[in-house]
């Protein structure tokens, strides 16, 4: 019996051991699969990790480079008035406030404005926010003090206006912000609707997933999620629609690894850089600073409350609250974000109300780019990129400090479009003509501003740097100035001779250049066939300096390319952009110095350091003397000669100096011109270059002149050079002109040549009817 | 590889100097004025340029002034710049100096300071052609001027263009002997 139970025991013993080593066994297996699960499954977070944190790093370094105006100096005698200063504070997104005390906010009694300014680290020092008073007076600043302790403030600085990025060839654009950059409202609204626990959780808040599945269960739909921001900004990240639990575990183990490696402010930061909130096309709107521009066309900073709410509202679904289609649903929406967040205390009942009450005023059209100011952007953009990298300037986060000025830009874009549609309606062009303008100054060659077509805001054909149309006599100062370099030869009251001239090709082409009134004018004084364009004696002239010379005295004055010496260019039948002839008058302006034109002044690494200074660069062109001599003449066209209609919009036009041209069959209208601070360059034409009916008069002057009376342009000085004396000049004889003689010319002269014989005064004649009709219509045509 | 870089640099700058050295030892400089002086000096002790002072009585050896309506914010500039230069921050004084030339732009003092900082950082043709720039401006500041063809000598020395920085040389004593017997 023993033995049996014995046996049996061990039988079973044995079924015992059998079963153990099999437990055993299995529990081998399972503790490799699960070793082998858990090797697999850690390495997939750490492949997650990788894939998330190179993302991150990636969105978060792909910084664009930041493009700034100038900031506007301030001081005692600054030529800024206080509209002007106004259209600032406006560009700049200050606030107009009851008292002034955060940074960016400012307020106005009649000439005085009190302002707290934003303070703004530039690389040749730090400009501190301060609270300050500013006087205006007869146009200019008359008056900078340290608002409470009255002290006089010499120079002040103030932030400069953010312009554009430039950025990646990317179907997508970003306006990257910093969240201490974004309005306060934004974070707190955020984490209030989003995601109340953010600074609690670390990545996933389960109570809020329990609360969400406990919501959707009972309304037996999904009506609330439990996603964090973290989560959130994961998915934005992977930007796919596909709703699997697989993904949502993604997700989630994205978002905690996330929370493992950057802080909660780096992660807001990335999420309001990343969040999708809307669609143009093909364009992705990602991000606040974006949506800003996309919905309101300002900058994130300069949103009040009702606006900000207004974004944050759309996060939950863009396409769905879509504010230029479902303005209402969005309304609500909006109401729904103002309760929580006056819920959670974010927000006090009165601002809740006053938001509720407030419009959307989101604006009907999206601008189509990112920049406000795409003509001037795009010449930043060729002049970056003939000294950086692509890759350089896309991706280091450069900042780059410009010379644009956005008053005279608004001048100059109001002055164009005006005059622009005046004349499309008076020649029933339909809407063909087209025009560019650039603004620079005449010290150092700076761009200011350049309007690139008759809408620009548009990003498009850059008429001012692309569009290369014959210049017609814009050319004839360089031929003029050809002459007076040869002082022995020439000086302004040289008499020409203005009859026909025809002139054989070397392949037996004959050219018979006319004047524009079909007239010869016989012997006339150098001053007057430039003032009053006349091409034979022009043509005559050129032939005798020989074609050559004048190509040569163009590069010297700023042309960079080769242009060929045929005889017709005396005429200006070569093709140059408003942007080569600005280079060319620029020299002119700048009194025979030649400054290359540049729009940016610093280019700054992302840490602050200088990369590239764009230093003044002056040198001497042309003998200082010459040009005054020049000049004089040149002021002659606006006094008595082609331009005299510039007075009409421009009451001191007389002391600016310029040049009008026409083209054939009258297709292009151009203006050229100066005085001490400013030059402009206006051009008018159609892309298709059909004729357009305006001549350089009629047409380019118009804006010229408006353009430089809206800037406050500074009349011309001739007065610093030694060897230069100024007289008057009768235009008929090119004698001296007694004193009190109003068809005179003030004309300049090197030391020495000044004509000594003293003549009559024309105007003194009794001119007949006739005469002067024939005069007043001569003038008008040019 | 870097130290020998840094010493082909410096090897350089100093060669230069030298140049500048042996020009002003030649017997051109007849006049040694304010300018020549100071370019001796930063030969032999490579010390920051000086030479631009808002206020002349602060420092003795200035001897051009930037003139009397200069705006109290041109005068703030050009302190900022005489500091950042005693530190050897160039650049910056450079971007003062420009700041300075766009408030005042027809003050030819300034382009004068702009022509002397990049006459000792080098860039030659540039000083050459803000010197010019500050002598069309000048008018009858003679002493201005004298300095002025100063700078442009030095510039066409170093530039390989010994006859003009005689003649350049020439017009400047011309100009400092008519001053008389300042």
């Amino acid at each position: 019996m023993a033995r049996r139970v014995t046996r049996k025991r061990r039988r079973g013993s044995r079924r015992v051991a059998k079963k153990r080593t099999h437990n055993r066994r299995w529990w081998h297996h399972w503790k490799r699969g699960l070793a082998i699960c858990l090797v697999l499954l850690l390495a997939y977070v750490i492949y997650l990790d990788v894939l998330i944190r190179i993302k991150f790093e990636g969105k978060r370094w792909a910084l664009p480079a930041h493009v700034y105006a100038r900031p506007l100096e301030l001081y005692r005698g600054a030529p800024v008035s206080r509209t002007e200063f106004q259209l600032e504070l406006d560009k700049l997104g200050y606030r107009l406030a009851y008292q002034v005390k955060e940074s960016g906010s400012y307020a106005r009694s009649g000439a005085r404005f009190d302002l707290r300014t934003r303070g703004f680290g530039f690389w040749d020092g730090n400009e501190p926010a301060k609270t300050v008073s500013i006087w205006f007076k007869d146009g200019e600043v008359a008056q900078v003090h340290t608002k409470d302790t009255g002290n006089e403030i010499h120079l002040l600085r103030l932030d400069p206006m953010f312009i554009g990025g430039i950025y990646p060839d990317k179907h997508e654009d970003r306006l990257l912000v910093k969240l201490d950059e974004t309005p306060e409202w934004l974070p707190k609204a955020l984490v209030a609707v989003e995601d109340r626990n953010f600074y609690q959780h670390h990545g996933v808040d389960l109570k809020a997933i329990a609360r969400a599945l406990w919501a959707n269960v009972r309304a037996g739909a999904t009506v609330q999620g439990g996603s964090t921001l973290t989560q959130q900004l994961v998915k934005n990240f992977f930007l796919s629609n596909t709703r699997s639990l697989w993904r949502k575990a993604n997700e989630a183990v994205m978002a905690v690894l996330l929370e493992l490696h950057y802080d909660k402010n780096e992660i807001l930061e990335a999420y309001i850089n990343e969040v999708y909130l809307g669609q143009q096309g093909k364009r992705a709107v990602h991000g606040f600073g974006l949506a800003s521009r996309f919905y309101f066309d300002k900058s994130l900073a300069q949103l009040d409350l009702p606006q900000t709410v207004t974004l944050v509202a759309l996060v939950r679904g863009p396409t769905f609250y879509d504010p230029r289609r479902h303005p209402t649903r969005l309304r609500e929406r909006r109401e729904l974000v103002l309760d929580i967040m006056l819920e959670q205390g974010v927000i006090s009942t009165a601002q809740a109300n006053k938001a509720k009450q407030a419009n959307l005023r989101v604006i009907p059209n999206p601008p189509l780019g990112i920049t406000p100011y795409p003509g001037f952007m795009d010449l930043v953009r060729r002049q970056l990129r003939r000294d950086y990298r692509k890759q350089d300037l896309t991706s280091e986060g450069l900042r780059i400090f410009t010379t644009f000025d956005p008053v005279v830009q608004h001048h100059a874009e109001q002055a164009l479009k005006k005059h622009i549609n005046r004349l499309d309606r008076a020649r029933k062009l339909a809407g063909h003509l087209e025009g560019g303008a650039i603004v620079t100054a005449t010290t150092g060659g700076e761009v200011l501003a350049l309007v690139a077509g008759r809408r620009p805001q548009f990003a498009g054909f850059n008429r001012v740097l692309d569009a290369r149309r014959p210049v017609g006599s814009l050319i004839k100062p360089a031929i003029y100035l050809t002459a007076l370099q040869r002082a022995d030869q020439f000086n302004l009251v040289t008499m020409l001779d203005d009859s026909p001239i025809t002139i054989q090709s070397d392949s037996g082409e004959e050219w018979t250049p006319a004047n524009y009134d079909k007239e010869s004018h016989g012997t006339v004084p150098l001053f007057v066939a430039l003032t009053r364009s006349y091409n034979q004696a022009t043509v005559r002239l050129g032939m005798e300096l020989g074609v050559d010379k004048v190509v040569e005295n163009l590069r010297a004055l700023g042309l960079d390319r080769q242009v060929a010496p045929y005889p017709s260019l005396l005429l200006g039948a070569t093709s140059m952009t408003p942007y080569e002839i600005a280079q060319i008058y620029q020299t002119f302006a700048a009194g025979g110095f030649r400054s290359p034109l540049s729009a940016i002044r610093e280019v700054l690494a992302a840490n602050g350091e200088p990369l590239q200074r764009y230093s003044l660069d002056v040198a001497q062109a042309v003998d200082p003397v010459t040009a005054q001599v020049l000049n004089s003449a040149l002021r002659e066209v606006l006094r008595h000669g082609t331009g005299t209609s510039a007075v009409r919009l421009l009451p001191a036009a007389g002391d600016f100096a310029g040049k009008t041209g026409t083209t054939n069959d009258l297709r292009d209208s151009w203006f050229a011109g100066f005085g001490s601070d400013r030059l402009a360059v206006v051009w008018l034409g159609s892309d298709d270059n059909r004729p357009v009916g305006l001549t350089g008069a009629s047409g380019a002057l118009a804006i010229w002149s408006d353009t430089m009376q809206r800037v406050n342009a500074q009349p011309l000085e001739l007065t610093a050079e030694l060897e230069v004396e100024v007289t008057k000049i009768d235009p008929e004889t090119g004698l001296r002109a007694p004193a009190g003689c109003v068809s005179a010319a003030e004309l300049a002269f090197s030391k020495g040549t000044l004509p000594r014989e003293k003549g009559g005064c024309a105007s003194d004649q009794e001119e007949s009817l006739p005469e002067r009709t024939g005069r007043w219509f001569r003038k008008w045509l040019h | 590889m870097v130290q020998k870089m840094v010493a082909l640099i410096k090897g350089k700058k100093i060669r230069m100097r030298v140049k500048f050295c042996e020009f002003s030892r030649c017997g051109l400089l007849r006049t040694v004025s304010l300018s020549s002086a100071l370019l001796l000096a930063a030969c032999a002790t490579q010390a920051p340029p000086e030479g631009y002072s808002p206020d002349p009585e602060a420092d003795p050896k200035a001897v051009i002034s930037p003139g009397k309506n200069t705006s109290p914010a041109v005068l703030d500039l050009l302190e900022r710049a005489r500091v950042a230069s005693r530190a050897g921050e160039n650049q910056k004084a450079e971007a003062y100096l420009e700041r300075a030339i766009r408030i005042e732009p027809r003050n030819p003092a300034l382009w004068h300071y702009m022509a002397k900082v990049h006459l000792y950082g080098g860039r030659l043709q540039k000083a050459q052609g803000l010197a010019a720039k500050s002598n069309s401006l000048a008018g009858k500041n003679v002493r201005l001027r004298s300095d002025n063809w100063r700078i442009i000598a030095h510039a066409k020395q170093g530039l390989g263009d010994k006859n003009g920085a005689r003649a350049a040389q020439d017009k400047a004593n011309a100009l400092a002997a008519s001053m008389g017997g300042q």
